[in-house]
């Protein structure tokens, strides 16, 4: 079957750049760190700042730290396998971005088993942690591989918002009020 | 001196022969030799656009006959241009001779811009107007046509005419030949968005490819009492 | 079959709507700021015109094996646990759904944005099987709450100024009254949170299926998708027999045109790729994912060559937006579920040009709607073929077979032309003053009411044109 092929986006030459211009552009905050370590320090920083009680995380080996460090701090950390209405109490919710699409400042959230949707969709404040390395120009890159497709995957470009009211823009219509983004550069990343 | 064929459009033959001069003046003074097919009558597009197909084809047939041999056609309009240009090859495709004759015709059939432009090569006519002039791109010239840049430009080299800019251009003015009178509520809606960016733009006189626009907005105009004048470009160019 | 509903009063109803001056405003705002926050967007990108092409032949492929790409797709929803309903028409679908729901002791429903829900009047039918449904994106929300039908296939409610919501916040929630977009829109996240976590059943439209994969995308800016996707046991997708694409890859051309067409976006704020339903060991995801694949009139006008591309359509509402005719008329005026161009279309098509037949004449052709359509849909062309559809029917109203016949006779020969140009200048003597005529009579008399007519020129062109030729130049 004959099919037409899209055409490719210019490459750019510099992805991280375009993707936190882009990024902040849709109203999310990008941080970048140059190592992990300064990962979980800012993301506890963070908590402490917005002083959360409550947090959503997902249960992957890269928010271990931040989930001893959020604890030592009293920080209630709740089980991402809990139901619906407990992670809907969180401030804020934690999780890795598979991918960073740069031509529209986008993130890519998977979902897996202690990897829920809840996690970046119910607090109103959204921080997922990307690592540099996986980046990249534009959207056609991924949707060009053949990695196996988790229940849900989703792209994530910014916070909630509608200007269904008034055409005046609102954020945080049903998702996230806010979304930060932590950028950690890919030589020392896990 | 090139041989053209004036298509001088039913509404410039009745309601205003001034801009039907004008053309002829303004293809003289390019070194053509203007021809009038006395034959001539309607290109048929107020029947097509409103559905009456076998209407269209009976008056696309006479305009066929009239201009078959002649080498290029000009109108004074855009709208009957790309009537002839964009609907006279559908019309008649399914007559093998007709089919034919009319694909020769639409591939001679010119607006009276895009005919001084992009054939001629010409776009100062040696025109004086001295006068603030905003230019309305009627829409079947602009999205038919592809009519942009042609009457700006020969606009532009005209003496003392200070061009404004219309703002929201490309807005229909809302005539659409029989629409105006069926829609007539709706069509006089789209009409005062249009006066209203005439008048914010400042201009003394506004102009346009198509009597059918102006004819509907100079109405419009009228009815408000502006003292904007509303000229067809041909009228412009001959410096009347 | 169903009892007809009666002819849709097009001109009466953009009367109406010329008449309300907070309608007007609101469109008046709304459509330019929309045209130009596309217009700004899409010229970032210098391959737009390519783009718009790949996608139209994409959709066209898809359309000339639209069967083979359905079964793929039902093949692969089956495989991952879904299942797929065939829903020849609307009443069909709302059988299945309906069925469904009182089958699994649904009580409580939430749903997302689509088109093609209200196509099929789903609410109603759930509503009348026991169950309460709750649309959850806020425009839709607030059409709901008001009892009316959505204007705009984007913005729902973009014709209600925010004091009207207001008012009826207090009046059907009991809140206080709430002046600002941001404390109204709080008070709705609010009540809806809590439908979310009651919901059995979450029903939602489909942007694009890709047959390769199975996977159901849903593109939106609010999150309400995501909570209806992922919080109640049973998703109900819903989709036309069009939304089909052949695989993964070809998204992404879609995705970028689709936001940057219709709402100025460079991507919408969640694009979610559903896979299946949830997983073992995941706890968000449905646990039955059911997929409504609805035909409702699409393969009849699939069909049809000289309409079967507006089934390009992605839905995203840059033809309204562009039309200046929508922008006047609002969306109601349409009186059924597509309005603007691609409307003017679909209604006739998928109701009947009997009902429908005035749709498509409420245009001037202007174009500009063909020149926005991100899957270059030739909207006026087959507005053009339409009509001539609505004549060779008979459903031509007398006033413009009278109109149309006169002309045609006048101008049948430069004698009979001249001969109506004389009579005509005879007739004007007495109305004419000063080269305008300020009334004239029916069947013209739409004209004088709102514009000046110009008087007949006492020596037409081809006079002047005769005279000269006496002494030439």
């Amino acid at each position: 079957m004959n099919r037409p092929v899209p055409p490719g986006d210019n490459p750019t030459a510099d992805p991280m750049a375009l993707f936190i211009e882009r990024a902040e552009q849709v109203g999310m905050s990008v941080i970048t760190v140059g190592t992990y370590d300064e990962a979980v320090e800012r993301a506890v920083a963070l908590c402490r700042e917005r002083r959360v009680q409550r947090a959503a995380l997902w249960d992957t080996p890269e928010m271990d730290p931040i989930r001893d460090r959020l604890l030592a701090e009293g920080v209630e950390v709740l089980d991402p396998r809990g139901s619906f209405e407990t992670l809907a109490g969180a401030e804020i919710g934690i999780t890795r971005a598979e991918w960073g699409v740069a031509e529209t400042g986008s993130l890519v959230i998977s979902t897996g088993p202690g990897k829920p949707q809840a996690a970046s969709l119910l607090a109103p404040l959204h921080l997922a942690v990307l690592r540099s390395d996986r980046i990249v120009p534009e959207l056609a890159t991924l949707l060009e591989r053949s990695d196996p497709l988790p229940s849900a995957l989703v792209l994530i470009t910014g916070p909630s918002r509608s200007a269904d009211i008034g055409l005046v823009p609102v954020l945080g219509a049903h998702g996230p009020m806010e979304v930060a983004v932590l950028v950690v550069m890919a030589s020392q990343g896990r | 001196m090139k041989p053209v064929a004036l298509f001088v459009t039913c509404l410039v033959d009745q309601l205003y022969p001034r801009v039907g001069e004008a053309t002829v003046r303004v293809l003289e003074r390019a070194g053509c030799a203007v021809a009038f097919p006395a034959e001539q009558t309607c290109c048929g597009q107020a029947a097509f656009n409103n559905g009456f197909q076998e209407e269209a084809r009976v008056l696309g047939r006479r305009f066929l006959d009239v201009f078959a041999d002649a080498p290029a056609i000009v109108a004074p309009s855009g709208s009957c241009a790309d009537m002839v240009r964009e609907w006279y090859p559908h019309l008649f495709r399914d007559e093998p001779a007709l089919g034919v004759l009319a694909r020769s015709v639409a591939s001679r059939t010119y607006e009276l811009s895009e005919y001084l432009v992009r054939v001629l090569g010409v776009d100062d006519l040696g025109a004086r107007f001295p006068a603030t002039v905003t230019y309305h791109p009627s829409c079947h010239g602009l999205r038919g046509l592809g009519l942009r840049e042609e009457p700006l430009g020969l606009l532009r080299a005209v003496r003392d005419l200070r061009l404004v800019e219309l703002p929201d251009a490309g807005q229909c003015c809302g005539f659409g030949g029989f629409f105006s009178i069926k829609f007539a509520a709706l069509s006089g809606a789209m009409l005062s968005v249009k006066l209203d960016n005439i008048e914010a733009s400042g201009a003394e006189v506004v102009t346009a490819t198509d009597v059918s626009c102006l004819m509907h907005i100079s109405g419009g105009l009228s009815r408000r009492g502006s003292r904007v004048r509303a000229l067809h470009l041909a009228e412009i160019l001959a410096g009347s | 079959m169903t009892n007809r509903p009666p002819r849709i009063d097009l001109i009466r109803n953009v009367e109406r709507a010329l008449r309300d001056a907070s309608l007007q405003r609101q469109m008046g705002k709304a459509m330019p700021a929309s045209r130009k926050a596309r217009a700004d967007v899409v010229a970032e990108l210098p391959e737009w015109e390519s783009l718009r092409s790949t996608a139209a032949g994409i959709k066209d492929h898809v359309l000339a094996n639209l069967e083979s790409y359905l079964r793929q797709l039902e093949s692969q929803v089956s495989a991952l646990g879904g299942t797929v309903h065939w829903a020849s028409g609307a009443a069909e679908a709302r059988a299945i759904i309906t069925d469904l729901a009182r089958s699994r002791g649904v009580r409580r429903i939430v749903k997302s944005k689509s088109m093609t829900t209200e196509e099929i009047s789903l609410n109603a039918a759930l509503e009348a099987a026991g169950a309460r449904v709750v649309e959850t994106d806020l425009g839709e929300y607030v059409v709901q709450l008001a009892g009316e039908r959505p204007s705009h296939l984007i913005a729902p409610v973009i014709h209600k100024p925010t004091e009207e919501i207001a008012d009826l916040f207090v009046r059907k929630l009991g809140v206080p009254r709430y002046e600002r977009p941001e404390e109204l829109a709080r008070v709705a996240r609010e009540v809806l949170r809590a439908e979310f976590l009651a919901a059995e059943m979450g029903i939602t439209g489909v942007n694009f299926a890709i047959a390769e994969s199975g996977t159901l995308v849903i593109v939106e800016n609010e999150g309400n998708a995501r909570l209806t996707t992922a919080r109640p046991r049973i998703h109900v997708a819903v989709m036309g027999i069009e939304k089909v694409l052949p695989r993964m890859a070809d998204l992404s051309v879609f995705l970028r045109i689709l936001a940057r067409s219709g709402t100025g976006q460079r991507a919408s704020v969640y694009v979610s790729l559903l896979t299946g339903p949830r997983r073992a060991g995941e706890t968000d995801g449905p646990e039955e994912l059911h997929l409504v694949i609805l035909d409702n009139g699409r393969r009849r006008l699939l069909a049809d060559p000289g309409l079967r591309t507006a089934l390009r359509c992605i839905r995203c509402g840059a033809c309204q937006n562009e039309c200046p005719v929508y922008r006047h008329a609002g969306g109601h005026a349409y009186g059924s579920v597509y309005a603007g161009p691609i409307g003017a279309v679909l209604t006739p098509a998928y109701e009947g040009m009997e009902r429908a037949r005035d749709l498509p004449f409420a245009s001037t052709l202007c174009r500009a709607c063909a020149d926005v359509c991100p899957v270059k849909i030739d909207l006026p062309g087959m507005l053009v073929e339409l009509r001539a559809r609505a004549v060779r029917t008979g459903l031509a109203p007398w006033r413009d077979r009278m109109l149309v016949g006169a002309w045609t006779f006048f101008m049948r020969s430069p004698a009979r032309f001249m001969l109506a140009g004389d009579l005509g200048r005879l007739a004007q003597r007495l109305v004419a003053r000063g080269g305008k005529i300020e009334r004239l009579p029916y069947p013209l008399s739409g004209w004088t009411a709102h514009r000046a007519a110009p008087a007949l020129a006492s020596t037409p062109f081809r006079a002047w044109w005769k005279s000269r030729q006496g002494g030439p130049r």
